[in-house]
């Protein structure tokens, strides 16, 4: 077993810039502290206006005020279902400073699914920004409590003290090891360690310039970009939609973008297009994750003076656990280990330990066991260390597809989807390259023909295509697929009858 | 004013630059086109789209999903409108 240490990145950080990264036990201790540092610097600018840290602080106190007045007391869980925001900063900072558990929702929930998941996860409220309120329905049918996100108190109540490390803080949706959507659990010291990790390797690090592009259900959005924003005494500016990002890019100018490697590699095309830098004139740093980063990326923007820097993290592990120091020069690896972080490799696949390790999957003892073995966290990737230290990623073990968006698509959940349909027998989802060199999501079906021969037309295949598209075109864009084959034959099958799975990436 | 035939080329232009690796593909699309399955483009593919559109074209998309457009021609449609 090996600990990643603090020493490792005095190579890339002055010793006066290591010791201002200091450690809180939960995220009560930090926010104090950033209150007490930070007070009249801007913290959030969202829509035009500008909150500092003072100006959260009171808004978040009032909104405790709400969630104790609806009953809500430290051990309490929430769900809390918001675009990226302001009331979502604020209702979230609120909810995890007075030690109820937010659980995140992603936006694009529909309402079954967020009443599901309020069951699921034990909510005793839903917490709603005013522009969601519409997917409450059921849950209002059902009497779940839900208050407005955008409700305030004209008293604050204070933030708890001495939660600890061990207190729970999020429940975080993730794909997790076998692919079914489910909620992970992270205590109020992972999330400090994963907000913390994002200090380490670069020259500058407090008071910057963020931009928020991803969302705040993804761990990468809450801990890397809100989180490490905060703790760093840094504004951060929220995107309302990504289609403005250059125009905002254009007036915020941000100082670091944590972004998906596809939407860097869209950055550079569209700079290649237009003849100009569209990420602005002061952009020293572009934090990626969340899928593989091609190495001539690192390259590219290096020519133009930004450090990429690629990272290495999971939802269960509260974000990154490694990452590259600015200009490290590794454009194929995924950086140094973060300190405090246990370690140890099996077989080729990275085995994790440490505070910043998910409570485990919420209410899924199967999935819990299956995940760990001897209290290590299975990654399912397959990795190698070189002789500095840097990690690079090999191979992976796992069914789930990571899309260069930063998307972790189940490929039996989508399957499941298109299976709905009578005249399908079978399907299978998996990445693909096509001729052109492309990674692309491609579903092959096997057509039930018992049912296929009721229909009465004269194409069959065309019409189960025409079928297939239909279906595709109602899926959530990130589970759209690109290709669509109808087979005549079954898949290949193991000895138990299941489907033998492509291997094309 | 562009014409019909304008947009479509200055279309092509960006989806090319889009995805360069697909260029031939992309050459010989037509406005039936599927940008989904025949275009195979992402959700980065289309916001890329729609950032390039309103750059080349000087418009502004109004709320609009990935779902609102099938085939090329409802994009096509919908610049035309918009440079009306």
């Amino acid at each position: 077993m090996l600990t990643a240490s603090k020493e490792i990145f005095a190579k890339y950080q002055d010793e006066a810039l290591l010791a201002r990264i200091r450690e809180y036990p939960d995220v009560s201790a930090m926010w104090a502290a950033c209150v007490r540092d930070y007070a009249d610097l801007p913290a959030v600018v969202f829509d035009g206006e500008t909150h500092t840290y003072a100006d959260l602080d009171r808004d978040a106190a009032a909104f405790r005020t709400v969630l104790k007045n609806a009953g809500l007391t430290a051990g309490d869980r929430v769900c809390l279902l918001a675009p990226n925001s302001y009331l979502f900063v604020k209702a979230y900072l609120a909810a995890v400073t007075m030690g109820v558990t937010a659980a995140i929702l992603p936006a694009q929930l529909d309402e079954r699914s967020v009443f599901g998941c309020t069951m699921m996860f034990g909510a005793k409220a839903v917490v709603c920004h005013p522009d969601l309120e519409a997917k409450l329905s059921i849950c209002k049918a059902k009497n779940v409590k839900t208050l407005s996100a955008a409700d305030t108190a004209e008293e604050g109540t204070p933030a708890a003290e001495g939660l600890g490390e061990d207190f729970p803080c999020v429940i975080m949706f993730t794909g997790g090891t076998t692919g079914k959507s489910k909620g992970a659990l992270l205590s109020h010291g992972a999330v400090m360690q994963g907000t913390v990790n994002g200090c380490y390797g670069y020259s500058e690090v407090f008071n910057q310039r963020y931009m928020l592009l991803l969302p705040l259900s993804h761990v990468f959005g809450l801990i890397r970009n809100l989180m490490t924003s905060l703790y760093t005494g840094s504004a951060l500016f929220i995107c309302r939609n990504n289609k403005d990002m250059f125009r905002d890019i254009a007036v915020f100018r941000p100082t670091i973008l944590v972004i998906v490697p596809a939407l860097a590699e869209m950055a550079l095309n569209l700079s290649r297009q237009f003849g100009r830098n569209m990420l602005g004139p002061d952009l020293k740093y572009i934090i990626c994750g969340a899928a593989a980063v091609a190495p001539y990326l690192v390259k590219e923007y290096l020519k133009m003076g930004i450090g990429l820097c690629p990272g290495y993290g999971l939802t269960e592990s509260a974000n990154l656990v490694s990452g590259n120091p600015d200009f490290a020069n590794r454009p194929d690896s995924v950086g140094l280990m973060y300190p405090n972080q246990e370690y140890k490799i099996v077989d080729g696949e990275l085995w994790l330990k440490g505070k910043n390790m998910m409570l485990g999957y919420v209410g899924d003892p199967a999935e819990n066991a299956a995940a760990y073995e001897d209290g290590w966290f299975r990654t399912g990737d397959l990795v190698r260390f070189d002789e500095d230290g840097f990690l690079y990623i090999t191979g992976r073990i796992k069914e789930v597809i990571i899309l260069s968006n930063g998307e972790n698509v189940s490929p039996a959940e989508v399957e499941a989807r298109f299976n709905e349909l009578p005249i399908v027998q079978d399907s299978q989802v998996f990445e693909d390259v096509d001729e052109s060199g492309r990674h692309i999501l491609a579903l092959e079906v096997v057509p039930r023909m018992t049912e296929l021969k009721k229909i009465d037309t004269p194409d069959p295949i065309a019409y189960l295509t025409a079928q297939l598209e239909a279906v595709n075109a109602g899926l959530p864009g990130y589970w759209q697929v690109n290709r669509i084959t109808v087979r005549d034959s079954d898949f290949a099958r193991t000895p138990s009858m299941k489907i033998v799975r492509y291997k094309k990436c | 004013m562009l014409t019909r035939e304008d947009i479509i080329r200055k279309l092509k232009d960006i989806l090319i630059s889009a995805d360069a690796r697909n260029a031939a593909a992309l050459q010989a699309c037509t406005e039936d086109s599927k940008i989904l399955t025949d275009l195979g483009l992402t959700s980065v593919g289309m916001l890329y789209m729609v950032i390039a559109i309103e750059e080349t074209f000087n418009i502004r998309f109004d709320n609009v999903g990935m779902n609102d457009f099938v085939t090329l021609r409802d994009v096509v449609d919908y610049v035309e409108n918009k440079l009306k």
